[in-house]
């Protein structure tokens, strides 16, 4: 997927009900290059704004991703509002097409919701 | 009537529910789901029971039909069921992390716990299952459970507003 003189990072998407952050790390995830937490949305229009609020937040940065020297980005989802197959959530899938629109290359997108449990759990693809 | 008591593990449905004072049987389902074994197998990783949904939503069913007024049922599990109303108890993932701890719990599940909750993994569920206008969020943090059981009350009363999204959490993070 990735060439050898091509730099590749993480986007860690956190999605909850009216939030989203967006952190950019190095592939070890030590280093942040770059961090956007403005996605809080006016909870009457969550509906509409949050996709907006989550697109403009991955538009800044993107551009900080590319003054980094990064050419692409493998996706990790954390939370409900970032479901990738039914649920678009407030940002999760706003923020993917910002990234890519901005012309930086996607790679390997994961979801990586945590799952609450207490001896027992809901069964697998129950849910989001 | 059914209500259902929903929220991440650590929130205190339990201690909250066993103080209710209502005509609704109490059902404290992770314990039915383990004693009638309506599961599907084990999560190793999380030793943890995968629930059976259809098998509880059986017995979830006979359990209401022999009751004179219904349900109150405690589980993380309650949301996804049939319900007229549903509780959802929030508690910042600092002192959820800190309840589960003293609780006797491991590291990994207080944290993956305290994590779900700053993500709003089950208000989602809730919501996207039952909408807002059935869900009532209560944050518990900072508060007893005497507190929180007379916030439950008043839902069942029908004397309290649907909520959700009334916190945020993802500072935890
Ligand atoms: N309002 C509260 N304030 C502080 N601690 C609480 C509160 N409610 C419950 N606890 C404690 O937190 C732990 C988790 O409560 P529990 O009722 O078992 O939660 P749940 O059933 O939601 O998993 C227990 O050790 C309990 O004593
Ligand atoms: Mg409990």
């Amino acid at each position: 997927m990735s060439d050898n003189d091509e730099k590749w990072g993480i986007a860690h998407v956190h999605a909850s009900f009216n939030n989203t952050i967006i952190t950019i790390t190095d592939l070890t995830g030590a280093e942040t290059i770059a961090k956007s937490s403005g996605g809080t949305v006016v909870k009457q229009n969550r509906d509409e704004s949050s996709p907006y609020a989550a697109m403009q937040m991955a538009e800044t940065v993107a551009d900080e991703v590319k003054a980094a020297g990064i050419d692409g980005l493998h996706v990790r989802v954390r939370g409900p509002g970032g479901n990738l197959q039914q649920n678009p959530g407030p940002g999760a899938q706003a923020t993917i097409r910002a990234l890519a629109r901005a012309g930086i290359e996607i790679g390997r997108i994961e979801d990586v919701t945590p799952i609450p449990h207490d001896g027992t759990r809901a069964p697998k693809g129950s849910g989001f | 009537m059914r209500v259902a008591v929903t929220g991440t593990p650590g929130t205190g449905k339990t201690t909250a529910t066993e103080l209710v004072e209502t005509d609704l049987e109490v059902v404290h389902l992770n314990d039915v789901i383990r004693e009638e074994e309506l599961d599907e197998g084990t999560d190793e990783e999380r030793n943890s029971l995968f629930a059976d949904f259809d098998a509880i939503r059986d017995w979830l069913a006979e359990r209401e039909a022999e009751s004179e007024n219904g349900l109150l049922i405690d589980s993380h599990l309650a949301h996804h069921f049939d319900a007229d109303r549903v509780v959802v108890l929030r508690c910042h993932p600092e002192q959820l992390e800190k309840r589960l701890v003293e609780r006797g719990e491991t590291e990994a599940k207080a944290e993956e716990n305290a994590e779900s909750e700053a993500l709003d993994v089950i208000l989602s569920e809730a919501v996207a299952e039952h909408g807002t206008e059935s869900a009532y969020e209560i944050d518990t943090t900072d508060r007893t459970p005497e507190n929180v059981s007379t916030d439950i009350e008043a839902v069942i009363r029908g004397e309290r507003a649907p909520s959700a999204g009334t916190v945020d959490y993802l500072d935890y993070l």
